[in-house]
């Protein structure tokens, strides 16, 4: 174990002792007797405050019964509860408030947030705890939002970048799929009942598996008491979901999987590259080592840069790592020069073999990615309606520790931790390959005989 | 955790468009001088960020629509295909040793060369920016790369359903105007451009006349007129130009449909608007505000007809207005639309209405103002568009003077016919519910009895 991850290890034990979490400067966190976590970000840049709850739910927590059941669940909070009955009531309260609102659906996080004038702040965690704790499902509200939802699908399907990713990810998490796709499954969806949203609410919807976070133009001492007086009543679930309802391990990929689909109305092709990365629970350092390593590939002296894009192999040619708390996925991201599918195909694959060599980056590229990051969490800070965002998807599928640590971590890699992170979740390791192209320009680039793994 | 993936992998409940509102500045006040004769806007931003942008006025207006391309494949050249100073490589690797952006931009009004970096990196940021501008290289070999790269990328952008309806609509709409070009061109329109012919045109593009120069940052006064005056001293001046404004006003309903293989059918209606600078603006722009509330509230909410209905008025030098949807019942979807267009046309909208659709325009007013990059943006537009980029910084008291009449008023008198463009399956839409022929619009009492899902 390297010191990076003793020190995560370290962290781990100090929030399951329910210590206070290491934070930013004006972030103050409380953690409320029935479990919610509350953090306040004091920032007075706008008059404006945003507020959001984000829940440890989402696609990883979804069987093939339940797959997209989190997602409609996520738009019904919207549509009617105790104190706004329907979805009318429900809007033109957002309008009173000057809101902006929405939520999002994830593969480990639901979550829901409002952005309205500071002065607003009571009212609008008023308006959050009615809608998060006193939904109100009625089958014709339901029958109303089912296509709704299967509309966002549809547009989803409707585009050829997205229907690679959803190929893909049906061969790379196999049997778990379910718990990679947020989006779901058409017939579960449309046919999805006030039952199956209670019992969505009851496993997940509680105080001690949900984090508010309130953002703005606000004091933490007076938030922090109004969350008190509005959330306080809100009964904790009395187990941990996250235990009760276990998550199954995905299956390591046995073998390389290359496959290519038409679609007509892929006017230029895609490709993707996908690998099982690491995860936040059983190697930290690797998920930091991988947002180091890709923003060296993202820089243009890059090998992988110069050899795809300055060649005119590619247009675009990106290495992603998605941190996640259960097996986060790798992937390249690739749009082709159609005449030279074949160069590119090879060049890639000729690239990833290269990353564990000791020379594929030098020491001035390592500190110079490093300064990046550097620079981009700057930027990152420069919307504080945003903030609530980043800090909610890390204590989803990290920790808030990892949060905060994380810029200081990036600066710490190391050439063998990105070393370590290649030759354990890369080199050698198996893979899946998409590519989507129209009927007429695979026949005249014989694309699916050309797109397979090198000998 | 820091990386944006390309592809969506989360969901959400409503469908993001960028906002395009006006953004205000808090911090510090803002002030306008002249350097060799160019307007320069600078706007205190009480952060660490330096966001420039210098502009180049009249878009489509400067090229004609076979030569389309052009000015995006001259913008994006300035950072992409060197500078005499350094090549393509040399250039870029600088800009990433600090992590600092340049980029160049076409777009319908103005094309811009933008510098984003942090504050103590514009020493080694602001040499690049100056050759970007001033010399750029136009290498022949870099430029067939980017020529490709925008062939690759429109073809990408054809790909996806938005664009595409978007694409459509303003071409069927505009037809034979400026606004009919896209400023990234066609496959056909790109592929003839030279380097040779591309650099021609920026040189003939790069003239004092069409500048317009942006800041947010926090810079001394002083020491910004000295960059700037270094920046330009070499620009010619250049013709006086006049920009051209164009108001589309359909006179009846029409309907075009394309066939197309996607899961569901896209639809986009579009009329005209008030021009920038006019009194009818406001008033407008808060009546697409409410009238987009109310058109979600009756498709998505009470018909579950789509999960992304779209109202948007797009202000610029033509301006018009959208509504767009993407739905699997496109018959059902315009009777609901024409049922709620009917009842503001008898009744009017509400003075609650307007009330609250102030309140929320206040937020969006504050919300849209927390970047550099969006004040700058915000700027350049009203001045481009309106000339008064100070109205980036008043709207919002502005829009407290519109009345409930003014409302109901320009709702009256903009949004009457409409140009449809449908792209799907074309054997589920009737297109002469569309064109609005008599007898054929499904009754209002049958809406909700047919609403199976």
């Amino acid at each position: 174990m390297n010191k990076l991850i003793f020190a995560w290890a370290l962290g781990l034990v100090s929030t399951t002792c329910f210590a206070q979490p290491r934070l930013p400067e004006h972030y103050y966190w409380e953690k409320m007797p029935n479990g919610l976590e509350v953090v306040v970000i004091e920032n007075n840049k706008v008059p404006l405050a945003t507020i959001q709850i984000a829940v440890k739910n989402g696609a990883y927590t979804e069987g093939p019964e339940y797959s997209g059941l989190s997602h409609l669940f996520e738009h019904m909070f919207f549509k009617a509860n105790k104190d706004y009955p329907d979805q009318a009531r429900f809007l033109k309260r957002t309008q009173e408030l000057g809101a902006i609102w929405n939520g999002s659906t994830g593969t480990e996080r639901v979550n829901y947030f409002f952005t309205f004038d500071k002065d607003s702040l009571d009212a609008g965690l008023r308006f959050m705890n009615a809608a998060i704790r006193f939904p109100i499902y009625r089958v014709e509200d339901m029958q109303k939002e089912r296509p709704v939802v299967d509309g966002e699908f549809q547009r989803f399907e409707s585009d050829p970048t997205s229907q690679l990713f959803l190929a893909c990810q049906k061969k790379l998490w196999g049997d778990l799929v379910t718990r990679k796709n947020p989006i779901g499954i058409h017939e579960v969806i449309n046919s999805a009942t006030p039952e199956k949203m209670m019992i969505i609410k009851n496993k997940y919807y509680f105080p001690n598996n949900s984090i508010l976070v309130i953002c703005g133009d606000v004091k933490h001492e007076a938030a922090f008491v109004m969350t008190q007086n509005i959330f306080g009543s809100w009964e904790s679930s009395g187990f941990d979901p996250q235990v009760k309802f276990p998550i199954p391990e995905f299956t390591p990929l046995s073998s390389t999987d290359y496959f290519v689909n038409e679609s007509a109305i892929a006017q230029t092709p895609l490709e993707m590259y996908w690998w099982q990365g690491p995860d936040s629970r059983h190697d930290s350092a690797s998920t930091v080592a991988a947002d180091v390593f890709f923003t060296i590939l993202g820089m243009n002296s890059s090998k992988w840069q110069q050899a795809l894009v300055d060649k005119g192999l590619a247009s675009i040619a990106s290495a992603q790592y998605l941190t996640s708390k259960y097996v986060g996925p790798v992937f390249l991201y690739l749009m082709p020069n159609p005449h030279k599918l074949k160069a590119l195909n090879d060049e890639v694959l000729n690239q990833v073999k290269q990353w564990g060599n000791d020379d594929y980056f030098t020491d001035a590229q390592l500190e110079d990615a490093k300064q990046i990051l550097r620079r981009t969490s700057i930027r990152q800070k420069e919307k504080p309606s945003r903030l609530p965002d980043a800090l909610t998807s890390s204590w989803c599928s990290t920790s808030l520790d990892y949060f905060t640590d994380y810029d200081d971590n990036c600066q710490k890699i190391t050439r063998d931790d990105i070393k370590r992170f290649v030759n354990r979740y890369i080199s050698g390791k198996p893979y899946v390959a998409g590519m989507i192209i129209s009927p007429a320009m695979n026949k005249k680039f014989n694309s699916a005989a050309d797109f397979k793994p090198a000998l | 955790m820091r990386m944006q993936p390309m592809i969506q992998i989360f969901f959400s409940s409503l469908f993001f468009l960028a906002l395009t509102l006006e953004s205000p500045a808090q911090t510090g006040n803002p002030y306008e001088m002249t350097v060799n004769g160019i307007k320069v806007i600078v706007q205190p931003s009480g952060n660490e960020i330096v966001e420039i942008r210098t502009i180049l006025k009249a878009g489509v207006q400067n090229y004609p629509a076979e030569k389309a391309g052009i000015e995006s494949l001259a913008m994006n050249a300035l950072s992409e295909c060197g500078t005499a100073r350094d090549d393509k490589n040399s250039f870029k690797d600088k800009l990433d040793k600090v992590s600092a952006e340049i980029s160049g931009n076409a777009g319908m009004d103005y094309a811009d060369l933008r510098l984003n970096c942090i504050k103590s990196d514009l020493d080694a940021v602001w040499p690049l920016y100056v050759d970007a501008l001033t010399t750029p290289r136009f290498d022949s070999m870099e430029f067939d790369r980017i020529r490709q790269d925008a062939i690759n990328t429109l073809k990408s952008q054809a790909s996806r359903p938005d664009n595409a309806i978007n694409k459509l609509a303003k071409e069927t709409a505009f037809a034979g105007r400026d606004y009919a070009k896209d400023p990234a061109g066609t496959e056909e329109s790109v592929t003839k451009l030279s380097a040779a012919d591309t650099k021609a045109y920026y040189t003939s593009l790069l003239t004092r006349s069409r500048m317009l120069i942006v800041v947010v940052a926090d810079l001394d006064r002083s020491l910004l007129e000295k960059m700037l005056q270094q920046l330009t001293a070499n620009i010619p001046e250049g013709k006086k130009i006049k920009l051209t404004r164009y108001s589309y006003t359909p006179t009846k309903n029409t309907f075009r449909s394309e066939k197309k293989e996607v899961a569901t059918n896209y639809i986009e209606g579009i009329t005209g608007g008030p021009q920038p600078g006019s009194p009818d603006y406001n008033p407008y722009t808060l009546a697409m505000r409410i009238f987009y509330d109310r058109h979600f509230l009756e498709v998505r909410t009470n018909n579950g007809l789509s999960y992304a209905p779209i109202v948007r008025f797009d202000g610029g030098l033509s301006p018009s207005t959208s509504v767009i949807v993407s739905t699997t019942n496109p018959d059902k979807y315009i009777a609901v639309f024409d049922q709620v267009v009917d009842k503001i046309k008898k009744e009017g909208f509400t003075a609650d209405e307007v009330k609250n659709g102030k309140n929320v325009y206040v937020t969006r007013f504050f919300y849209t103002m927390e970047t550099n990059a969006a004040q700058a943006a915000s700027l350049a537009s009203n001045e481009i568009q309106h000339n008064n980029w100070r109205r980036s910084l008043t709207i919002n008291e502005d829009l407290k003077k519109v009345s409930l009449a003014d409302v109901n008023r320009v709702f009256n008198k903009y949004v009457n016919h409409i140009t449809w463009v449908y792209q799907g399956d074309t054997t589920k839409v009737n297109p002469a519910l569309y064109i609005g022929m008599p007898g054929n619009k499904i009754p209002v009492s049958k809406l909700r009895k047919d609403n199976k899902n």
